[in-house]
C-alpha cells in the first residue's frame, strides 16, 4: 500500500554520502564553520520548542500560586523560569488561558500564522490551513469533536485568535492519576496539541 | 517580527509545499544526514551566502518535479533528498560551488550503497 514511501537503503546511503561530501567540501572551502550546523539546530532542539511550554504547564499544575501569576502576567511568569531563548520579542506577547471544569479553550489564528514558537515549537501542518482556521471560529465544537475532543454542552468553549500582538496558549487540565508525578514527569505528558486546545493531556501509563 | 533567523526560516516553510517533516512540535529527522543538510542550508543562508527565499524556490521546484515524475516512475518520496538537490542548486547559482564540483568530490570508489 505504501510502497511509494518504502525505505530504500541504497538511496538512503547515497544521500547520506552526498550530504557528508557537501559538508566536508564547504568546511574545506571555509564557507561553513564546523559547528555551524549544530549551532543552528540547537535553537530548535534546546532553545525554542514545546519542551518550554510543557515545563510551564507542569509548574502551573504543581503550584497554584504560579498558575495565578501565569494567567495574570504571562510574560513575567515565563521569565521566572529563565528559559534561554525567551528574552526576545516572541515571548513578550504570550498570554496563557486555563482549561477548567467549566471552560475549554481553543487557539487559532485567522489572520496570519502567529504561533508562540518558543513555547509550543513548530506548528502542525494544518495550523495554516484556512479551513481549519475559519471552522475553528464558526464551529469550534465540531472541529474539536473531529480532533477526538468532544466537549460536553455544559462546558463553555472559548476560541482565542492569535495575532502579532497576542499569542495565546492553553494550560490544559491536569490528567487523573498524576498526583505522584514530579514536574519533569508531568511535563513529559504535555503535548503541543494540548497547549493549543485540540487535545487533552492523557493520564500517565500505569506502571 | 522574528528576532531569530532560525524562526523566520522555518516559519516561512510551514503550511507551504516545502514544509519540513515534524512530529510533536519538533523537526523530525529519521537519519543524521537529514539533520545535517537541514542545518547546513539554514546556517549558510544565515551567514548571507544566499537568500532563504531563493533556496525555497529551488526546493518548491524540486518537490514539484518529483510530484510530476512520481506517477510515471517509482521514485519514492524523500523530502530531504529534494532538500539536498535544492541546496546544491542554490549553492551553484550563488557561486559558492562550481557546477559539478561536488560530483568531483564524491570519488568513484566512494561506495554508493
Amino acid at each position: 500500500m505504501s510502497s511509494l514511501f518504502d525505505y530504500d537503503k541504497n538511496r538512503e546511503a547515497a544521500s547520506a554520502a552526498k550530504v557528508r561530501a557537501l559538508e566536508a567540501l564547504l568546511i574545506k572551502k571555509g564557507v561553513l564553520g564546523s559547528d555551524s550546523v549544530d549551532a543552528v539546530l540547537s535553537h530548535f532542539e534546546t532553545v525554542a520548542g514545546p519542551f518550554n511550554g510543557a515545563r510551564i504547564v507542569a509548574r502551573a499544575w504543581l503550584d497554584p500560586e504560579y498558575k495565578r501569576r501565569l494567567l495574570e502576567d504571562t510574560p513575567k511568569a515565563i521569565a521566572e523560569l529563565q528559559f534561554p531563548g525567551m528574552t526576545g520579542a516572541e515571548g513578550e506577547h504570550m498570554k496563557a488561558v486555563a482549561n477548567s471544569e467549566t471552560v475549554h479553550n481553543l487557539i487559532i489564528c485567522t489572520l496570519c500564522s502567529c504561533y508562540p514558537w518558543p513555547v509550543l515549537g513548530l506548528p502542525p501542518y494544518w495550523y495554516k490551513d484556512p479551513v481549519f482556521r475559519s471552522r475553528g471560529v464558526r464551529e469550534p465544537r465540531a472541529v474539536l469533536r473531529e480532533f477526538g475532543v468532544p466537549i460536553s454542552v455544559d462546558k463553555e468553549v472559548k476560541v482565542w485568535d492569535s495575532s502579532a500582538q497576542i499569542r495565546w496558549f492553553v494550560i490544559p487540565e491536569r490528567p487523573a492519576n498524576s498526583q505522584h508525578l514530579n514536574e519533569e514527569q508531568l511535563a513529559a505528558l504535555v503535548t503541543p496539541e494540548a497547549m493549543m486546545g485540540v487535545a487533552l493531556v492523557a493520564p500517565p501509563k500505569a506502571t | 517580527m522574528f528576532t531569530r533567523f532560525e524562526e523566520y526560516a522555518a516559519t516561512k516553510m510551514l503550511g507551504q509545499p516545502d514544509s519540513p517533516p515534524r512530529s510533536e512540535g519538533k523537526l523530525f529527522f529519521s537519519e543524521e544526514w537529514q539533520r545535517t543538510v537541514f542545518g547546513m542550508a539554514l546556517a549558510l543562508s544565515k551567514e548571507g551566502h544566499f537568500e532563504w527565499e531563493d533556496f525555497r524556490k529551488k526546493l518548491v521546484a524540486s518537490i514539484a518535479a518529483w510530484e510530476k515524475d512520481a506517477c510515471a516512475g517509482d521514485i519514492k518520496w524523500d523530502y530531504y533528498e529534494r532538500y539536498t538537490l535544492a541546496l546544491i542548486e542554490v549553492l551553484e547559482q550563488c557561486g559558492v560551488l562550481e557546477p559539478g564540483e561536488l560530483e568531483r568530490q564524491i570519488t568513484p570508489d566512494e561506495p554508493s550503497k
